[in-house]
């Protein structure tokens, strides 16, 4: 960990809980179409803000980053392949 | 013989090394999770109506809850790595690592009472959406326990070689494999409970 960055973890918890409030009253909205692309957007910032921040991937070593990024890369095809592909032979 | 300066610089420290190790398992991870949560979500849309025959039974505030609870656990993991890191204050991690192992065993309490719930309406393993449900919930929460179990290791093993400001990569570590399950959690959250 480097010592020169040092990310304010209070704000990051405090929009992660305050995500995770919205997204759980957002969730009882209908019909189901309105509320996907605001939970699913709330999701992902919520993974980057951890990611970021909390695993320090934005104040670490640039190593690391392209560590994980592959794995991330890799499961396109797998989305590609299991969202699109499968329910077209099923 | 030829011998290799002293002064060659290296691409990362060499103490770094288990954090480079950590980095390339947890993006493994993130396909073995993937194709978990894409497995649940292709029965989600190929079979029969989620919303009244799996959806309707599962407790949103429950897992709510229960979500906060290890976004709570990923910031204590945080402010024990930040005493430890920053301020070389030993006792104050201790607290914070306790805190996180009570919080991950309220976070599986909370998983298990969930289960109970859906087994009493006749959820099991058998039916189409409980299959993929038990597995990706029961995997995560294998990872919730072994990240308790980890934590109760660090805390254990500091007495016979405490972390110090200089020497805490054990408990960073630990960080990023606890915050990695957080951000599954996250996932999860959503595609099951919430969308």
């Amino acid at each position: 960990m480097k010592t020169t960055n040092r990310p304010n973890y209070l704000l990051v918890f405090i929009i992660l809980s305050a995500s995770t409030l919205i997204e759980t009253l957002v969730s009882y909205v209908q019909p189901a179409p309105i509320r996907l692309p605001v939970l699913i957007v709330a999701s992902a910032v919520k993974a980057l803000l951890v990611l970021l921040f909390f695993m320090h991937l934005k104040f670490d070593s640039k190593i690391f980053t392209y560590l994980f990024v592959p794995g991330c890369v890799l499961v396109i095809p797998l989305i590609l392949i299991i969202m699109v592909v499968m329910p077209l032979i099923v | 013989m030829s011998s290799v300066p002293a002064s060659s610089p290296a691409p990362i420290a060499q103490r770094e090394n288990t954090k480079l190790g950590m980095w390339i398992f947890l993006g493994g991870e993130v396909v073995f999770f993937v194709t978990l949560i894409l497995t649940f979500t292709f029965v989600r849309v190929t079979q029969g109506n989620y919303e009244a025959e799996f959806r309707s039974y599962l407790s949103i505030p429950l897992i709510g809850i229960n979500t906060f609870i290890l976004v709570t656990s990923s910031f204590l993991v945080v402010r024990a790595l930040e005493a430890i890191g920053y301020r070389g204050d030993q006792k104050r991690m201790r607290y914070y690592l306790l805190a996180v192992i009570v919080l991950g065993l309220i976070f599986l309490g909370g998983q298990a009472f969930e289960w109970s719930i859906l087994f009493g309406d006749g959820i099991d393993y058998s039916s189409t959406y409980g299959s993929p449900f038990y597995t990706v919930t029961g995997i995560h929460a294998t990872h919730v326990f072994i990240g308790v179990v980890w934590a109760i290791y660090l805390l254990l093993s500091h007495h016979r070689h405490p972390y110090t400001k200089e020497h805490h990569l054990g408990i960073e570590n630990f960080g990023l494999y606890w915050h990695f399950v957080d951000i599954v959690w996250i996932v999860l959250f959503t595609v099951i409970y919430l969308v």
